[in-house]
Order: C-alpha cells, then sequence, then structure tokens
C-alpha cells in the first residue's frame, strides 16, 4: 500500500469515528432503517440475540434473532462497550478497503489471461477504488447502521483478494465464511474457482481446471460444514440455528420492508401459491450463474461482480450494504464507464430513490398519510436502476471484449437484431 | 439509444430552457386555476359512522350558571396563574376536576430554546369511557392563554363546565381526556410527548395517568366573556402536516348546520366565496403550511397521527357559550361513533371555503411541474456538458487529449458526430464540480446551526451581518474557486447542472411531504434555471442577474415573512429557534440546506461569468 492509500484509509477512519462519536444519535436513527438493516442482518436483533445467548437461553427463541452463532460467539468475547462495537465495524471496513486496494493492485479486472482491455489504461489507480468504497454515503451509512452484511462484504472481498492472488484454498475458504454468513455468496463458487484457476502463476497452470474444481468445491464443503458443526457446538448441540438463519433467508417467514422485492410480493401472495413462488423465486437468483460464467469466462471477476449485483436486487433479504459492495466492486472498472449508456440515467434516479424511499416511508409509518405502495413504488425504482446499472456494465464488458476482437469498430453504434 | 441520439441534437438542447419556461408557467397557472368551480370540489363527509349533527344536543339550562361560575373562578385566577411553573393553576383546575371524580394528572415542563425558559404545569382529567375499554381516546383541551397572548376565560370555563355535564353520559364508548394547558406553544407539545413516552424525562416529566390512543382532537380557544359571531377553524400542523379533511367537514357541517354558526377558516373573516377570496384562503393555507409552525394548540397533535383542529371564538356576535359547547358536544358525539381512526378522507388537500377544497391529486402536478424544470434543465445542461466538452477537446492541441480519443480519431472512418459524441460524451471533468456543489451544501449547516442555537438577543444582530455576508459571499467564492481551480466553463456548466439535479429532486421528494414549502421555494429559486454558465454576456447582464438574485435570498424572505406577520425580525427567529427546539420543525433544514445552497450556486455562476474566459 502506498501514502495515498493510507491517507485514504486514514481519513475514511477519521470520517467515521467522527460520525459515530459527534452525533450520538445517529448510530441508532440508522439501525433502525429498514433500508439498511433486515431481518437477517439487523444490529438490534443481533442485541437481542447476544441478551438470549449470554442468558443461557436459546438466541434463536422468540423468532427476532436470524443471523450465525458464529457472531454470537465472536460478540460475547467483545467488552460490552460501544466504542469498541464501533472499532470493529470500522476495522471491517478498513479490511474490505484493504482487499479491494489488492484487487486493483492485481490489475485482474483489465487484463486477464485470455483478455487484455484497450482502454487499460484509463482505470482508476488502487487508493481511488477504496475512496470510491470508503468515501461512498452508502458503504458509511451502512457502517454507522452496524448491520451484519457489513462482515460478509468484507468476507467477500477478501475471498476476491485472495483468488486474484491465485491463492484458490483461502478464496474458498474465506467464501465458506461468506456463505455461512448469509447463505448467498454460496453462489459465487464457480466464479471464484475460474478467478483462482485464472490467477496461477503459469507454471502450475499445467493442472487441470476440472480437478482443480473437484478440489476447491470439496474444500469449501469441508469448510462450510465445519462452520457447521462448530455452530451446533457454541448453540449447545442444536440444529436450530440451521432453520433459523438459512430457512430465513430461503422460506422468508418475516416480511419486514427492505429494498428489495419480495417482501411486498409475498404480503399479496395467496398461501397456496406461496411454497412455488418461493421456489421460482430462488432460483431465478442461481439462473444467472451458468450463463454469465461462460460468457464471460475471460473475466471471471466482472461474473463475480455481476452476479453480487443481481443478488443485491433479487434475493430475499437486500439492503443498502449490499448495493454498497456491488457498486464498489464496480469502481474497479472505471474503464468500461465511457461505454456505459445510461449513467445519468442510473445516477438520477438512484439519488431520486434515495430522497423518496424515506419520504414515503415516513408518509406509510409515521405520518399514516400514505401506505405501503408508497414505499414498495420506490423500491421498485431503486431495483430498476440497479437492473439498468447492472446490465449496462455488462453490455460495456461485452463491447469491449468485442472491440479487441475487432478494433476497427471502435465507436460504432451497435443495432440489436 | 434513438431517443438519446435525438436528444444530442442541438435543436431539442436549444428547446430545453422554453419547456422549463413553460414547466415553471403551467406550474403557477395550474395553482391559480385551482379556486375556479371545475377544478375544485365541494366538500363531502367520506366517514359514514361520522353521522354529523344527527344527535340532539342537551347542553345548556342550568349547565350555563356552571359555566359562569366557573368563567368566574378563571378570570379570579388569572393569565398569570399559569405562568413561570408556579403551579397556581394546575392546583385549582385540577382540584376542580377531581370534585367531578375524575382521574386527574398533571405535568411540569420546562424547555430552553433561543436563550429562553418556557416553564408551565399542564393539568389534565381523564373521563373513562362507560362503554368502553380504555383502548381509544379524544382529548377536548384548552390553553389556558391563548396564542395571541390572551386568558383563554370562557374556554377553560367551558372544558369544565362540559368535563361535568359530559361525565352524566353513559353513551361514551372512547375515553374523553379534559386537558388544559398552560400556555399554547410548548405545554401541548409536552403533554402529547409525554403521551407518547417520547419525552426528555427531566425537563419533561411524565405522565402519572394515560388512556389509550388519541382518535382525535378539539381545541377550544374563547378569550372574551362576550358573545361572538363566527367560529374560526384553524387546522395547519407542524411541518405543514394537516388533520384528516373528515373533521374539519364534521366540524364545519355541526357548526353551520346544526347550529347556525358562520365559519371562517385562515383568518378570512369575510369571505365571499368567489374567486378573489377563494384564491387568498388558499395562499394563506399555503404560506401556514410552508412555513411549518404551530398555528394553534392543536397542531402538536398532528405529527402523531392524531386529528386534531381549534375552534376559536371570532368577533362580537349574538352566539354564547352554550352554543359553542353545543357544538363541541355534537362533534364529541360524532367522534365517538367512529370504528376506527379517520382514514377515509384527505390528508393532502388545500382548503379555500370552508365547503370547498382540491385534492392532492388535482394540485401536485404544479409543485412537480415546478420542481422538474429543475431537473430538465439539469439533463440539458448534461447532454450540452457532452458537446461542450467535445468542443474543447477538439480545439486543444497539446498532449492533454486522452488515448481514448486519439484512437478514436485515428480510427479515421470518418464516424458520423453523433457517433463520436457517444464514445467520448462520458469524459468529463465530474469530480471537481461534484466536489463543489457537495462542499456548498455542507456549507449550509453553518446558518442552520448558527440561528437555531443563538441567544434572541443576539438572533436581529447575526441576521443582518448574516445577510450582508451573503451579499458578498458568492463573489468571494467565486474568486477563491477559480484562483484555486482555474476551472473553465465547462466546470461552471457542470456545477448548474448538479446543483439544479439536486434542487430537483429535494424539491419532489419535499412536495410529498409539504406540498407547499416545496412550491413556494421552487417559484422563488426558478430564476436560477435560466442564469447561462457560460461567460459570453455583457457584464450589464450579469449584474442585472445579481440584483434579481439578492431579491430572491432566503434572508429575504425572511423579511418577507417579519412583514407579512408584521412581527419584528427577532421574534421570526425566535419562533423558528423554538419551532426546531420544541415542535421538531424541519423548515429550516430546508431553507439553509436545499434552498440557500442552490441560491449560493447560482450567485457563484453569475459572478464566475465575469471572471472566467471560455
Amino acid at each position: 500500500m502506498d501514502r495515498r492509500s493510507f491517507t485514504v484509509i486514514f481519513a475514511a477512519v477519521v470520517l467515521r469515528l467522527v460520525l459515530f462519536t459527534a452525533f450520538p444519535s445517529l448510530p441508532d436513527l440508522l439501525t433502525n432503517r429498514v433500508e439498511l438493516s433486515t431481518p437477517v442482518t439487523s444490529f438490534k436483533r443481533l442485541q437481542e440475540g447476544l441478551f438470549l445467548y449470554t442468558h443461557g437461553l436459546s438466541p434463536y427463541d422468540g423468532g427476532v434473532f436470524h443471523q450465525a452463532p458464529l457472531l454470537l460467539a465472536f460478540f460475547t468475547t467483545l467488552p460490552s462497550n460501544p466504542i469498541v462495537v464501533y472499532l470493529v465495524y470500522i476495522l471491517s471496513d478498513v479490511l474490505s478497503a484493504h482487499s479491494l486496494i489488492q484487487i486493483a493492485t492485481s490489475g485482474v479486472s483489465v487484463s486477464t489471461p485470455y483478455h487484455t482491455s484497450p482502454r487499460k489504461s484509463s482505470t482508476w489507480p488502487p487508493w481511488a477504488v477504496a475512496a470510491a468504497f470508503l468515501f461512498n454515503p452508502f458503504s458509511i451509512a451502512t457502517c454507522i447502521a452496524r448491520p451484519t452484511i457489513v462482515f460478509t462484504n468484507t468476507v467477500i472481498l477478501t475471498a476476491i483478494a485472495k483468488g486474484v492472488q491465485g491463492q484458490g484454498v483461502a478464496a474458498v475458504l474465506a467464501l465458506a465464511m461468506a456463505s455461512y454468513l448469509s447463505l448467498y455468496p454460496v453462489l459465487l463458487l464457480p466464479p471464484m474457482v475460474l478467478l483462482a484457476y485464472d490467477s496461477l502463476p503459469v507454471v502450475k497452470k499445467g493442472r487441470y481446471l476440472g480437478s482443480f474444481a473437484v478440489m476447491l468445491t470439496s474444500v469449501f464443503t469441508v469448510a462450510a460444514a465445519g462452520l457447521g458443526a462448530l455452530s451446533w457446538g457454541i448453540t449447545g448441540g442444536s440444529w436450530e440455528f440451521l432453520a433459523s438463519t438459512y430457512g430465513v433467508h430461503l422460506l422468508l417467514p418475516d416480511l419486514t420492508p427492505n429494498v428489495g422485492l419480495w417482501w411486498y410480493f409475498f404480503i399479496e401472495m395467496f398461501d397456496s401459491f406461496r411454497e412455488f413462488f418461493l421456489c421460482v423465486f430462488q432460483l431465478h437468483l442461481a439462473v444467472y450463474l451458468a450463463g454469465l460464467c461462460l460468457r464471460l469466462r475471460k473475466q471471471p471477476l466482472f461474473v463475480i461482480t455481476t452476479l453480487l449485483g443481481i443478488s443485491s436486487i433479487f434475493k430475499s433479504y437486500p439492503s443498502i450494504g449490499d448495493t454498497a459492495l456491488y457498486l464498489s466492486l464496480l469502481s474497479l472498472y472505471r474503464h468500461i464507464f465511457p461505454l456505459m449508456r445510461y449513467t445519468f440515467f442510473v445516477t438520477s434516479t438512484l439519488l431520486y430513490a434515495t430522497l423518496l424511499g424515506p419520504a414515503f416511508y415516513h408518509l406509510w409509518i409515521y405520518a399514516g398519510s400514505g401506505n405501503a405502495n408508497f414505499f414498495y413504488a420506490i423500491t421498485l425504482v431503486w431495483s430498476l436502476a440497479v437492473t439498468v446499472l447492472v446490465s449496462d456494465a455488462i453490455f460495456a464488458v461485452l463491447r469491449d471484449e468485442w472491440e479487441t476482437e475487432r478494433p476497427e469498430m471502435k465507436g460504432k453504434e451497435i443495432v440489436q437484431i | 439509444m434513438s431517443i438519446l441520439t435525438s436528444l444530442r441534437s442541438t435543436r431539442i438542447l436549444k428547446l430545453l430552457p422554453l419547456v422549463s419556461a413553460l414547466c415553471i408557467l403551467v406550474g403557477v397557472t395550474w395553482l391559480l386555476l385551482l379556486p375556479l368551480d371545475d377544478y375544485s370540489r365541494r366538500t363531502y363527509i367520506s366517514e359514514n359512522a361520522l353521522l354529523p349533527g344527527q344527535v340532539h344536543t342537551y347542553f345548556g339550562g342550568s349547565e350555563q350558571d356552571v359555566f359562569r361560575a366557573y368563567r368566574h373562578e378563571v378570570t379570579t385566577l388569572g393569565k398569570n396563574a399559569s405562568a413561570d411553573g408556579s403551579g397556581v393553576m394546575a392546583e385549582k383546575i385540577g382540584d376542580i376536576f377531581d370534585a367531578f371524580g375524575l382521574k386527574v394528572g398533571k405535568q411540569k415542563f420546562e424547555y430552553a430554546a433561543a436563550g429562553g425558559v418556557y416553564a408551565g404545569e399542564n393539568v389534565y382529567a381523564v373521563l373513562q369511557a362507560p362503554r368502553g375499554d380504555a383502548t381509544e381516546a379524544l382529548v377536548l383541551c384548552a390553553a389556558w392563554v391563548n396564542t395571541e397572548g390572551e386568558l383563554n376565560e370562557s374556554g377553560v370555563a367551558l372544558v369544565l363546565a362540559l368535563a361535568r355535564y359530559l361525565k352524566r353520559w353513559s353513551l361514551w364508548s372512547k375515553d374523553i381526556i379534559f386537558l388544559i394547558t398552560s400556555d399554547s406553544r410548548a405545554g401541548p407539545q409536552a403533554w402529547v410527548d409525554a403521551y407518547h413516552d417520547l419525552h426528555a424525562p427531566p425537563a419533561v416529566a411524565s405522565l402519572p395517568v394515560k388512556s389509550g390512543a388519541i382518535q382525535g382532537v378539539v381545541v377550544v380557544d374563547y378569550p372574551t366573556s362576550r358573545g361572538f359571531e363566527s367560529l374560526h377553524i384553524v387546522y395547519d400542523g407542524i411541518n405543514g402536516q394537516l388533520p384528516n379533511l373528515d373533521l374539519i367537514n364534521t366540524a364545519v357541517r355541526i357548526a353551520s348546520g346544526q347550529m347556525n354558526i358562520r365559519t371562517t377558516l385562515q383568518e378570512m373573516w369575510n369571505h365571499d366565496n368567489r374567486y378573489k377570496d377563494r384564491l387568498c384562503t388558499m395562499l394563506r393555507g399555503m404560506v401556514n403550511q410552508a412555513l411549518g409552525h404551530a398555528s394553534g394548540p392543536h397542531s402538536s397533535f398532528i405529527p402523531y397521527h392524531i386529528d386534531a383542529i381549534t375552534l376559536q371564538a371570532y368577533g362580537d356576535g349574538w352566539h354564547d357559550e352554550v352554543t359553542l359547547g353545543r357544538a363541541v358536544e355534537s362533534l364529541f358525539r360524532s367522534l365517538n361513533n367512529l370504528l376506527e381512526h379517520f382514514h377515509q378522507s384527505f390528508f393532502f388537500y388545500l382548503l379555500m371555503a370552508e365547503r370547498r377544497f382540491v385534492s392532492i391529486g388535482t394540485y401536485l402536478p404544479s409543485a412537480m411541474l415546478i420542481a422538474v424544470n429543475f431537473t430538465i434543465a439539469a439533463i440539458g445542461l448534461w447532454l450540452k456538458s457532452g458537446r461542450l466538452n467535445d468542443k474543447v477537446e477538439g480545439q486543444s492541441t497539446d498532449g492533454k487529449v486522452s488515448e481514448e480519443k486519439r484512437l478514436l480519431k485515428s480510427a479515421g472512418e470518418a464516424p458520423s458526430s453523433t457517433e463520436q459524441l457517444d464514445a467520448v460524451s462520458e469524459e468529463r471533468p465530474l469530480l471537481l464540480s461534484m466536489a463543489f456543489v457537495v462542499a456548498i451544501h455542507f456549507l449550509g449547516f453553518i446558518p442552520l446551526y448558527l440561528f437555531n442555537n443563538l441567544n434572541e438577543k443576539n438572533s436581529a444582530g447575526a441576521f443582518y451581518i448574516f445577510t450582508l455576508l451573503n451579499v458578498v459571499l458568492p463573489p468571494v467564492l467565486c474568486a477563491i474557486f477559480t484562483k484555486s481551480f482555474a476551472p473553465t466553463s465547462l466546470h461552471f456548466t457542470l456545477i448548474k447542472c448538479f446543483s439544479l439535479l439536486l434542487l430537483g429532486m429535494f424539491l419532489s421528494a419535499l412536495a410529498t411531504l409539504n406540498f407547499s414549502l416545496s412550491f413556494l421555494i421552487g417559484v422563488f429559486a426558478s430564476p436560477i434555471t435560466f442564469i447561462s454558465p457560460t461567460p459570453r454576456r455583457k457584464w450589464t447582464i450579469g449584474a442585472a442577474w445579481m440584483t434579481l438574485l439578492q431579491g430572491l435570498t432566503p434572508t429575504t424572505a425572511l423579511v418577507g415573512v417579519a412583514l407579512y406577520w408584521g412581527e419584528p425580525l427577532s421574534e421570526i427567529l425566535k419562533e423558528a429557534a423554538f419551532g426546531w427546539r420544541v415542535w421538531g420543525m424541519w423548515t429550516q433544514v430546508v431553507v439553509w440546506c436545499v434552498w440557500w445552497p442552490a441560491w449560493i450556486i447560482a450567485g457563484v455562476l453569475v459572478a464566475g461569468s465575469w471572471a472566467v474566459e471560455g
């Protein structure tokens, strides 16, 4: 890390400390925002779980706490000083930034063994990528609100950082941890294997991809099973946590509003169709995996980025923190921004949704003069904006690849037939 | 794609200012059309359960003597009985309530704002519903001292007489709380905060007795012992929130239909129900809504989603306390019928006569059109900046042309201009412009903090100094900015683009919360759309622009408000600081963090057009 990166990280730490300490009511205010805290990540619910856990009760009794048991073990070892908790979350963000710097330094986003972008020179330096993450208002708000998605994001970024360094085993171990914390990162396993394989030094390339994949998948499975067993031990030899954590991700029993598309849909749903549509919604998330891995085989890091973007829209309990992770990874692809067509539209729409979301939530919940449709309409707009961004980024990357093959087509307009 | 391509053509870009102007024009005209019969509607009772004026009222007879006795007690105590938190009033009134056999509670409170201390003691009594389960309650309230600072002698006496009278009925299905607050501004707020456990305990005491969820509040304000001529219904809540229209309609219908009392709104004492008076009523309502202050003791209840109105006795006439008492009795019988919380009728409306209104669907487009005008201008500037950038890049022959464009030029296939634009339109110097706009918006926190925390003695002086500073701030900021960053006209175009984008965004979000504030700020800020950020202009025009801008500052608006109310400026500033501390009013945030930054940026653009050569 160079001096600039240090400055950026230092400034970000100071900013977060100032926000935590100078505005004592801000953390609790943000913790209560449904856009930032979901039933599966909320800090308030974590405290409820901790209370039950430290008093010798099952943390999953009462149906409020839906987070992984290891978080309980981790937080009980911490002193109960709020400053320590703040520092843990800030440290987590710093680690994320560190991983982003490593990823940006490796240059995998512009050149892989199969593809080198002609726009290679216009990427952002590593410190700028870190700054784009650390000073993104969404990341800051997420850090202050202290949902546990912060840890998932850190672990995912660590996994990617290990992946681009060719340390496949470390990468899937981190990914197993991320999946353990919030389930959906399990979808990143195939592109992560590809990423790790592509980043292997040439001398080791003799290895066959198939056996490499089998090896990493078994490491992943063993690691996940190990974490499961550990959790079994932590919760006093009960498998209850499986249904209360992953079961909640999969079956959506808690319909608290969030920025995603599920809650409203399943409020309206007749019970007889519920199972069917749960399957459809879950399958829909997995559907993109194979297609993206095949089509974007040359750039597995971009597959991971896109999958994170897609799951930040379509997963069962998405929050702003997921979008912040996607945006920070997208900042690695600065060189394709000129090829994107709707940046202004997307930025304005995201900003509009950011302002109107809390306004409509206020009208619905506090003023009582609006209703649930108001807020849902805005989450639709938000999801639309992120969807447009994801598809526009895919378009730009594909165009970038295409122009590598056919340099004479640079600057020509493309018409879809 | 084709839309974007055609949008980039010069002709449409030139048309965009016209579209913006049209938006403003249509928006304002729209609002002016609303009072016409074709665009507004007659009010109607939406909630069938209310059945206004369908019951016979029995208040009167010997109750009048009881009332007079209480009024005598109140007059003897005098206006100062509630001042300084002495508790004389609460003691005495509490004893009276106690004599009826009601559960009595008292609450001391003390607020500090703008260097002043506002203390007092509220007293209230709960009439438990003979037919209810204490899950719902109605509030009948009178402030000891009304908003004008007069002793509310007949109002308080009427609440006492009604408390005694209403207790005899066995038909109440909701608890009735009789509340006497020690003043009209801080007292109700302290009480309603404590009722919902959202008070700050040492300064504001908790309530010893509580009841169920409050369904409706009626405040009686009758400060004389003479007869009155008409009933003035006050309905504006804090931050421009309004009570459900059904409550107002019920009150109007009972007063004028059953009791034959004329009703008035928004201090329009002689309303002839023609265009001019309707417009005037509507505009007064909008100003009150935009300011977001408490217009009566009822205002503090509305943020808690409790529908509340104040009934003010106005003028000299032949109606007496018995008529008002019967009106209140009838109103409570209607509220008693409610099956669920007020929800049927409108929460967003503009009233233009006591029986004529427009709902949100009809009036919202006018504020939205004004907000949209900024967004359209911002989109136009964004597209224009792409073209401008292209021109600049084409002119510069030094090594600054990025690799991207060199490649593009060397492609040599003579790409048409639109395609070229497509490929390069993203390469704009965004960071500096964005940072500037964000920094100016954060600068707004300084006046916000200053005016909310200054002592009232210094606030007027500070305001005059700030006004002076405000005049010179844009040129100074511009000079600093141009000296340190050497911005081009492209930077200024982008600064204007982001500033307008933010303004449009804030105003359209605000229009859903407080229509009037959004509309008025939009109208005041509308000239900003037409300031040209490029410097090809004579200095005289620049000076004219600057003069116009100086006339449209938030500070001018504040002076305007002071003139409108006919009160000294220091009073307005005190009221604002009090509102921020006690009522949770956020009009200031909008003024200092949305409007003022937009204005400063406009000023910088005007000043910048003198300083920067293309």
